[in-house]
This record gives C-alpha cells, sequence and structure tokens, in this order.
C-alpha cells in the first residue's frame, strides 16, 4: 500500500479537484459522482453544487431545526465534507457486512467476523447521522456483486476496506477544525484499526505489520471505491405512467 | 467438578487483583529509576489542558436479529435469458427486459443463496411470467445490487382479505375485491414488481401497485394482464369478486397501504 503523507499546507479544494478527476475518469454511470458530489458541498465545479443541493433538500426534514442549527454551529464547512465522506464510507461497509450476514453464504468464522463489524459499522453511521443533522447525505444505492457471497472477494475487499478506513482517519484528523470531532474521531479510528488487524489476523496476515502507519487521502479511498464499482444507480421503482394492468 | 473449577478461578482472580497493583509499582518504580512511587512525568499530566468534549459518541452497536425475517430483491440491468439451471448451457425459460410496462426498472425477487461454481455466480429468481409461479436461474452480473425487505403481503381470495406483515406482524388489514369466476386472481407466490401514481384514471384510484401476477385468461390484455393492486371508484363492490383479476382496495386503504409496503414485497395469493 503506497500511502500519501499528510500535508498541512495542502488547501482543501485541492482535495476535491482530485476527486472530480477521479470520478471523471471510473464513474461510468455518474453514480459515484453523485454521492461523492454530495460529500463535498460548497466546491467550486458546478456539478458538485447541483448535487449537493439535491441530497441536502431530500433530508432536511429528518431532522429537527434544533439539533440541525446545534450542529451547523459547531461544525465548520471543512469539517462538515470530511464528515459527510466518512458517512458514505460507512453507508457502504455497514451495507456490505449486512448483507454478507443476511444472505449468510461465507464460513462461520468470516460471518462471525461480519456480524460484529457489520453492527459496529451501523452504530458509526447513525452516530455520524446524528451529527451532522440536517447535513447528511442520504445513503446511494449499492451493488456488491458476487463478493458478498464469495469468501475470497469478500475477505479481499474488508482487509482494504478496513485497512485504508483507517488510514483515511489519520489522513483526515489533522484537517479537522473542531477539537471535539477530532476527539469524537479517534473512538472510531481505534476501532477500524481494530477491525483491519482482526481480518487480517483470520486471514494469517500480520496484525500489525509496521511500528507507524501511514495515512491515505481521501482520493485514494475514492479511488478504491470507484474502483469496486459497489455503488449503482438507483432502480426506477415508481412512475406516473397510466397503468396497463388488468383492473 | 463445576463448583471446584469456579473456587480455583475466584482464587485466581483474587491473587490478580492483589498482585497486579504491585506489579504496576515495580514497573514505574524501576522505569523512574529513582525509587519514587510516582515518576514526575505522571505528575505533570495533572498540568495539561482539558480535553474537549467528544463532538458524538458511538452507540452501543445493534446485532441484527438472527430470527429475522427478510425477502430481497434486485433489478434487471441488462436483458438476460432466465434459465432453468444455474448453467450457460441450461434451456431459457424467459428473457428478462430491463424495463416494465409502466416504464419502470424491472425487478426479480431473489430466492436463496446465490450458487458459484466454474463460469460464474447464479442466482435463483422468482420471474414475472406466465404459467405463474415460475422461478429460474440468472447470473449474478445481469442483476443489481440485492435490496431488503421486510414486509409480507397475503390476500385471501376466500376472505376477501388483504394482511400485510411487517417483521412477522400484521401491521395492515383490510376487504378486497377479486377476480370473477371468468377472470380469476391466479394464486401462488408473487412479489410487488411497481408503483404507479398520479396517473389521472379513477378506476384505478390513486395509486396502483404492479405485481409479477399474471391474468392465465386476459393474456392479450394491454401490457401482458399483468395483476395489480389499486384503488377504484366503485368502493361500494368491496368486498366480492369484482375484478378482471386484479386486487381492489378501497382507495384511502390504498394510500395507507403504499405508505408500509415497499416495492419488493413478497405477495402471497391463496
Amino acid at each position: 500500500m503506497t500511502a500519501e503523507q499528510p500535508s498541512g499546507a495542502e488547501p482543501f479544494e485541492s482535495t476535491v479537484d482530485g476527486l472530480a478527476r477521479t470520478l471523471a475518469e471510473v464513474d461510468a454511470d455518474g453514480a459515484l459522482h453523485e454521492t461523492a458530489a454530495a460529500a463535498f458541498p460548497g466546491t467550486r465545479a458546478a456539478f458538485l453544487r447541483r448535487s449537493v443541493a439535491a441530497a441536502v433538500a431530500g433530508v432536511g426534514g429528518l431532522f429537527t431545526a434544533e439539533s440541525a442549527e446545534a450542529a451547523d454551529a459547531a461544525m465548520t464547512k471543512n469539517d462538515i465534507a470530511i464528515l459527510r465522506f466518512d458517512l458514505v464510507l460507512e453507508y457502504l461497509q455497514a451495507g456490505l457486512y449486512t448483507e454478507v450476514e443476511r444472505l449468510g453464504a461465507l464460513t462461520p468464522k468470516t460471518l462471525g467476523w461480519a456480524r460484529v463489524v457489520g453492527a459496529h459499522e451501523r452504530a458509526h453511521v447513525a452516530a455520524l447521522k446524528g451529527l451532522l443533522g440536517r447535513n447528511i447525505v442520504p445513503s446511494p444505492t449499492f451493488n456488491y456483486g458476487n463478493v458478498s457471497s464469495n469468501e475470497r472477494a469478500f475477505i479481499r475487499t474488508a482487509v482494504g476496506f478496513e485497512d485504508l478506513t483507517a488510514a483515511l482517519l489519520k489522513w483526515q484528523a489533522p484537517r479537522l477544525d473542531s477539537r471535539s470531532i477530532v476527539a469524537a474521531a479517534v473512538s472510531l479510528h481505534s476501532v477500524e484499526t481494530r477491525h483491519a488487524a482482526w481480518i487480517r489476523h483470520l486471514i494469517g496476515l500480520r496484525p500489525a505489520a509496521n511500528a507507524f502507519d501511514k495515512p491515505a487521502s481521501q482520493q485514494r479511498m475514492a479511488r478504491l471505491i470507484a474502483s469496486t464499482n459497489f455503488i449503482a444507480s438507483r432502480p426506477r421503482l415508481a412512475s406516473r405512467t397510466r397503468p396497463r394492468l388488468t383492473g | 467438578m463445576r463448583r471446584l473449577a469456579l473456587v480455583g478461578a475466584s482464587l485466581l482472580i483474587a491473587a490478580a487483583a492483589v498482585a497486579f497493583p504491585k506489579l504496576v509499582q515495580k514497573a514505574g518504580d524501576e522505569a523512574a529509576g529513582s525509587g519514587r512511587a510516582h515518576p514526575a512525568e505522571f505528575a505533570d499530566a495533572n498540568g495539561l489542558p482539558r480535553a474537549p468534549r467528544p463532538a458524538f459518541t458511538v452507540g452501543p452497536p445493534a446485532l441484527l436479529d438472527s430470527r429475522e425475517s427478510h425477502a430481497r430483491f434486485a433489478p434487471v440491468v441488462r436483458p438476460v435469458k432466465a434459465r432453468a439451471l444455474p448453467h450457460p448451457d441450461s434451456a431459457p425459460v424467459a428473457l428478462l427486459t430491463r424495463e416494465t410496462e409502466e416504464e419502470t426498472t424491472n425487478i426479480v425477487l431473489v430466492l436463496g443463496e446465490p450458487r458459484s461454481r466454474r463460469g460464474g455466480t447464479w442466482v435463483h429468481v422468482r420471474l414475472p411470467v406466465l404459467p405463474n409461479d415460475r422461478t429460474a436461474w440468472v447470473p449474478r452480473s445481469a442483476l443489481g445490487g440485492f435490496q431488503f425487505v421486510h414486509t409480507h403481503l397475503v390476500v385471501d381470495l376466500t376472505r376477501f382479505m388483504a394482511t400485510l406483515f411487517r417483521r412477522g406482524r400484521p401491521v395492515f388489514r383490510t376487504a378486497v375485491g377479486v377476480g370473477q369466476t371468468a377472470w380469476p386472481t391466479p394464486k401462488g407466490e408473487f412479489y410487488i414488481r411497481d408503483k404507479v401514481s398520479d396517473f389521472d384514471d379513477p378506476f384505478y384510484g390513486p395509486i396502483a401497485f404492479g405485481t409479477s401476477a399474471r391474468s392465465a385468461v386476459l393474456t392479450d390484455w394491454p401490457g401482458g394482464g399483468f395483476v395489480g393492486i389499486h384503488g377504484t371508484n366503485q368502493p361500494e363492490l368491496i368486498p366480492g369478486r369484482i375484478s378482471h383479476g386484479c386486487i381492489r382496495m378501497r382507495n384511502d386503504d390504498i394510500v395507507r397501504l403504499s405508505r408500509l409496503m415497499p416495492v419488493g414485497t413478497p405477495l402471497t395469493i391463496r
């Protein structure tokens, strides 16, 4: 894994631009584009702005005004953007592990890991949504393909996700403006590193390979997500066409 | 024997409780190298700034209920031949398209576990074709992401009653109109395919659900004779055998049902 070094001087805008370029290269149907756009409000790119407005409007009624105002007052735009990215990532992980458990197609050992870690990731989703209030980004639709029913593919994906999530949180922590969010984020970070060590141990990889871990950027995580093709177009399940049912 | 083991474990825990503080003290003394009980660095920690209150705390993890009842469906993402067996050389049963007659995404109800074998992963699905109740296999790659639902609609043709269950418990029940003798509502296992609203046709009421059930009689009906669940402009006829095969309910009932029942819900007509 070639993780990037943190750079305190790197402006957030360059992160957005980097992600936009990555998405343009790999996101064939635009679904990932929309999700990432919702995770990066207030950017210069027009396509990002449009999607953000739609995402925020779509979830505006889910939280009380008081909690939303409190969250807004406590968080900078930068912090919101980072947390929204994390929320998408948590949706992705929670969705995969939940599907694995429901399908029940993997070995008992791997299922046991997915059951516990899935519960953790769902708790992370709930915590991040509570903090973000009206700034939450709705969950995308996921298609995990055969990864959720194929032992080898699942483990490879889980190791990648858990390793990179731990590295990503390390990258994000020094970029957060609010110390109280940093204080909360480190409680997530240590759990993600435990997940990573656990799944590595399960398959005989060294749980702790280095004395020091390197951070990994949001761009890198976005590339990983894009490479999986897990984010899918939402199926159209309702219409306004006149029915042609038998009546 | 069990009692002996318990006593032994208790003694071990008690011994550890006595020994642990002494070990810590000894280690601290050795680290300080001065014989002091607490190294100076420990005392300095009191002068550090107070930590901010964490912006959020993560709640307790909620494990899935192992008895959880759920069904799953998946969209058809490319036209594909559904086959009798999970093998590319198996006989085709039906062609699945990407769209329904109502211009929604075509979905299939997924049954059992995916089956992986050389040549790919296959999924057993319930089909929206005649004869009713038909199942077949499609490659996993022809389907989109699985979506899970926890509801199940049961329509009793004898009692003219529809009941929606969520996680095994009834959450909605109402009287319905069903197919007349000449155009019977088919019995079997089906699923809700899509939802149509705002179409301005009082005959169907305000909302109609498309299902995978098809009339075995009205095969030349526009759209292929799919059976729906919808409202009505003749509520006084409910309950009874009144329709061309569709399941009709009063308009306020179909509106209520539409708030409770997601697309993809399994449907049993008996």
